[in-house]
């Protein structure tokens, strides 16, 4: 199987073309890569097998679907009860990432929702849960920035 | 803005599946033709509906030990800032996202004014990587909670 050890600058050439747009052509990088299509394709299609990527998809604005909200939570639980709490915010329908931390909280949650009226449910749904000692809530405001091509990817490439 | 039709819906659910998907072929499994969808898609970028499309990497792969979430409280701007050193948060925030291994920033309201999410290679990393959030001017103060498990980068709202 392949490890990371494997990924040579044509592989990052691809990975940070498609970072940007995930529908850019394989002849472009190609061209930019000095190596032929065919050669894109298949290091596309061997690393969605070796699993380093997952696969495309399209970046979507909530609000365009009726979610005016964006909230992250830091979570304080009762040990050693951190992961029954994990999954009982996983459960909530609007949260779209939580896990275990370390550092400043327990657990950290992202949640997707209607408004802010509906970010206070929640919140109260969660501190509900008799293990949470304390939950904290920051609604992400203006535009929320994105930048996965800000991945380093440097110290992968073979010499 | 106008609503959302069915052939939009249609088209979105595809290209989060697989953004690479041909519109020759979503236009072949909706049975419509593929200039619509062309057009469609287009309009869907234009009304900042799709913001834009990206791979799915598993950091792990890749190398990276773990991810991190940076709450930073900053100063009020009257104390620090200064004409050669303006402390506005959005100046701020414009330093954090080109910042390398930074892969979410905003701002926020509630528990703190700017949050953060990074991707570190190992502890001595993540440690360098908050070093270099304080010093941003105007950073009073940062607290830092991170994990193993990795989201998959670009879930479909964000983002990250």
């Amino acid at each position: 199987m392949p490890s990371q050890s494997d990924i040579d600058e044509i592989d990052v050439k691809i990975i940070r073309a498609l970072q940007k747009d995930a529908r850019t052509n394989f002849a472009d990088i190609a061209k930019m890569s000095e190596v032929s299509i065919d050669t894109i394709s298949k290091r596309f299609r061997r690393m969605r097998k070796a699993g380093i990527a997952r696969g495309t998809t399209v970046l979507l604005n909530p609000k365009s679907f009726g979610y005016d909200c964006v909230a992250s939570f830091g979570i304080r639980v009762n040990y050693p009860h951190v992961e029954e709490v994990v999954d009982f915010i996983r459960k909530i329908p609007e949260v779209v990432f939580c896990t275990q931390a370390m550092g400043r909280h327990n657990i950290f949650a992202i949640a997707v929702l209607k408004n802010v009226g509906r970010l206070g449910q929640v919140k109260e749904v969660i501190k509900g849960h008799p293990m949470v000692r304390d939950v904290s809530a920051s609604i992400w405001v203006d535009e929320i920035l994105l930048c996965p091509e800000n991945f380093e990817l440097n110290h992968l490439m073979r010499k | 803005m106008r609503r959302l039709d069915d052939i939009d819906l249609a088209i979105i659910k595809r290209l989060t599946q697989s953004a690479r998907t041909s519109f020759r072929k979503i236009a072949q499994e909706l049975s419509i033709s593929p200039d619509t969808v062309i057009n469609r898609y287009a309009g869907l970028q234009e009304k900042g509906v799709i913001r834009g499309s990206t791979i799915i990497i598993n950091p792990k792969k890749l190398g990276y030990q773990a991810m991190a979430v940076f709450l930073i409280d900053t100063a009020p701007p009257h104390i620090v800032a200064t004409e050669s050193t303006p402390a506005d948060s959005s100046l701020i925030l414009d330093k954090l996202i080109k910042m390398r291994n930074i892969i979410v920033a905003t701002k926020t309201v509630g528990d703190h004014d700017l949050l953060a999410i990074g991707v570190a290679l190992d502890f001595e990393h993540l440690t360098q990587i908050r070093n270099d959030i304080v010093k941003i001017p105007g950073v009073q103060d940062l607290q830092v909670s991170f994990w193993a498990e990795m989201m998959e980068l670009c879930p479909k709202y964000f983002i990250v």
